[in-house]
C-alpha cells in the first residue's frame, strides 16, 4: 500500500487481534518480532505495540525486543498509564532515528498520560469519541458538535500541559465505527466532524488518525464472484476523508489502500450511505457485498 | 397457519421488512413481514403463529450467522423485520394473550461505552422469544443489581469490549454471584473466551449470538 501523505501505523501487534494473543500466550516473541519485520518490509511508517492487560515490564521487554530488530518508531498503544509508562521508558529514541514514539491514547478520562511526556517525549493520539460531559462523566459523543467540542478541549489540555506542543505533534482520533452496522448515522457524523477540524485555522496542522480496519469489520471478506470487500470500502473512505484533513491511520499492511474515483461502486456505496438513515444505509451497504 | 409462519419467516431471514423494502432485490414490490402480518391478524390467524415465524426467522438467520454464511447487516435487517411484526402484536403481549419465554437483563459493563454487540445480541433474543431489558453502556454492577431485583427470574447478559474492562465483567459477575446465586450469568464480547467465562464464574459464553438463545431454550424447555 502506499498512498501519499498517508502515514500508517500497522495494526498488528495486539492483544486483540486473536492470532497475536495467542503468541502471546503462547510467549512466541520471535514470531512477534517477525510480525513486527514483515510490517516494516511491507511500508508501515509506525509499528503499533499493544500488549492487552499484560505486566508493564511485557510491554517494555517487547519494545526492546522489537526495536533490536527494526528502526521504525513505534506506537505505544495502551489504555493503562503504568503499561504505557513502561512502554515509553523502554523506547530508544537514538535508535528510531530520534523519531518521537506515538502514544495511543489520551481521553479527557485518562490525563495523566500527559505526565509520561517529561521522562519520554511522544506524539499523542488524542482520542475524541468520548468526552466529559458538565457533571463530569465521561459520555460517547453522538453528534459531530459534540466530537468537535470535545477536540476543542482536548487540543487545549495538550498545549497546557505540554510546553510549547506545536500542531503538527497531535493526532487527533475521532472515531470510526462499523459500516456494516452503522444504522445511527455514525459516518454522516465521522465525515462531518473531520469538516468542522478542517475548517478551525487553530486546529490547522493536527494529524487525524481512524483505526480503519474497524470500519468493515464485520462484513464478510468478499463478494459472492470472489473479489475483495474491505480494500474498496478502506480506500472508499479515504478517497473521501484524506481531502478532509485525515492522514494517519492504524490499519493493515495486507490491504491494498488506494484513491478510488467517483464512479466506483464503493465511492458510490459510501457517497449512498451519507444520504440514507438507519436501516436503509445498512440496506445500502448490504446490496454493496452481496 | 403454517402458511402464515412460512411466510413471515422468510420475511424475517431475509430481511423483508415491508412492500417498498429495496432489500432483498429478488423479493421487491412483494408483501413484507409488516403487510402479512397485519393481513394474518386481520384474517384471524392466532398472534402466537406471528411470533413463531418471528422466532423461526431468526433462528435461521441467526444460524447463518453462526456460521459466517450471513453477517451483522442481515441480523439488523432481520431484526427491523421482526419489529415490523411485532409492532403488530403489541397489544397482545401486553395483555399477555401471547407471553414470551423470560426475561433477558443486559448491558455493556461499568467504563465500556460500546454497544454493538450488546445490541446484536439482543436483537437475536427478542428474535428468539425473550422479553430484553437493554440497560446500556457503562452499567454498574448495582445496576445490575438492581435490574435483577426488578425482574425476578431473569437472565442476566454482560457485554465487554474492551479488554480494559474485563476485570469489571469480572466484578460484576462475582457480585450477581453472591447475591443471586440462582441467576444465570451470560458474558460475551471480543476479548472474552471460554477460559475466561469459566475462571470468573459466568454460566455460559457464546462467541455468537444464537448461542445464547440455545442455551437459554434449554434452561426454559
Amino acid at each position: 500500500m502506499s498512498i501519499p501523505g498517508l502515514t500508517l501505523i500497522a495494526e498488528s501487534i495486539n492483544d486483540s487481534v486473536p492470532s497475536t494473543h495467542q503468541l502471546y500466550e503462547d510467549g512466541n516473541m520471535d514470531a512477534i518480532i517477525d510480525l513486527a519485520r514483515s510490517q516494516a518490509k511491507a511500508g508501515a511508517h509506525y509499528i503499533d505495540v499493544n500488549v492487552g492487560l499484560r505486566a508493564p515490564d511485557f510491554m517494555a521487554e517487547l519494545v526492546k525486543r522489537i526495536q533490536q530488530h527494526l528502526s521504525l518508531p513505534l506506537a505505544i498503544d495502551a489504555p493503562d498509564v503504568d503499561i504505557a509508562a513502561a512502554g515509553l521508558q523502554a523506547y530508544d529514541l537514538k535508535r528510531a532515528g530520534n523519531r518521537k514514539p506515538i502514544l495511543n491514547s489520551i481521553t479527557e478520562a485518562r490525563l495523566e498520560m500527559f505526565d509520561l511526556y517529561a521522562e519520554q517525549p511522544f506524539m499523542p493520539i488524542l482520542l475524541i469519541t468520548e468526552g466529559m460531559d458538565d457533571s463530569g462523566t465521561m459520555i460517547m459523543n453522538k453528534t459531530a458538535e459534540q466530537t468537535y467540542r470535545t477536540a476543542k478541549k482536548i487540543v487545549d489540555m495538550a498545549r497546557s500541559r505540554i510546553k510549547n506542543v506545536k500542531n503538527h505533534e497531535l493526532i487527533l482520533d475521532p472515531g470510526i465505527v462499523p459500516i456494516g452496522s452503522d444504522t445511527e448515522g455514525n459516518f454522516t457524523r465521522l465525515m462531518r466532524t473531520l469538516e468542522l477540524i478542517h475548517n478551525d485555522g487553530d486546529l490547522a496542522g493536527i494529524h487525524i488518525s481512524v483505526g480503519l480496519s474497524n470500519f468493515t469489520n464485520l462484513l464478510p471478506a468478499k463478494k459472492p464472484d470472489g473479489s475483495p470487500v474491505k480494500s474498496p470500502l478502506e480506500s472508499a473512505f479515504l478517497t473521501m476523508a484524506m481531502p478532509v484533513g485525515l492522514d494517519t491511520i492504524i490499519g493493515s499492511v495486507k490491504r491494498n489502500y488506494t484513491l478510488l474515483p467517483d464512479d466506483h461502486p464503493a465511492m458510490q456505496c459510501l457517497q449512498d450511505v451519507l444520504k440514507l438513515n438507519g436501516v436503509y444505509a445498512v440496506m445500502r451497504v448490504m446490496s454493496y457485498f452481496s | 397457519m403454517q402458511d402464515v409462519v412460512e411466510k413471515i419467516a422468510l420475511c424475517v431471514e431475509l430481511g423483508k421488512i415491508n412492500r417498498s423494502c429495496p432489500f432483498p432485490p429478488e423479493m421487491k414490490g412483494q408483501e413484507g413481514a409488516d403487510e402479512i402480518a397485519a393481513a394474518a391478524l386481520k384474517n384471524g390467524v392466532a398472534p402466537d403463529a406471528l411470533l413463531q415465524g418471528c422466532m423461526l426467522g431468526m433462528e435461521r438467520i441467526g444460524k447463518k450467522f453462526a456460521e459466517k454464511t450471513a453477517f451483522v447487516p442481515n441480523l439488523i435487517i432481520s431484526a427491523e423485520a421482526m419489529k415490523a411484526v411485532t409492532r403488530h402484536l403489541k397489544p397482545f403481549l401486553e395483555s399477555g394473550a401471547i407471553k414470551r419465554k423470560g426475561q433477558f437483563v443486559i448491558g455493556t459493563v461499568a467504563g465500556d461505552l460500546h454497544d454493538i454487540g450488546k445490541n446484536l445480541v439482543g436483537m437475536v433474543l427478542k428474535g428468539g422469544g425473550y422479553e430484553v431489558i437493554d440497560l446500556g453502556v457503562d452499567v454498574t454492577t448495582p445496576k445490575f443489581l438492581q435490574a435483577i431485583a426488578d425482574h425476578p427470574g431473569c437472565f442476566v447478559g454482560l457485554s465487554a469490549l474492551l479488554t480494559t474492562t474485563m476485570p469489571q465483567m469480572q466484578a460484576s459477575v462475582r457480585a450477581i454471584k453472591e447475591t443471586s446465586p440462582d441467576t444465570k450469568v451470560l458474558i460475551g464480547g471480543a476479548p472474552v473466551t471460554q477460559d475466561f467465562c469459566t475462571r470468573i464464574g459466568a454460566d455460559f459464553y457464546s462467541p455468537e449470538p444464537q448461542g445464547a438463545v440455545d442455551y437459554l431454550n434449554q434452561i426454559v424447555g
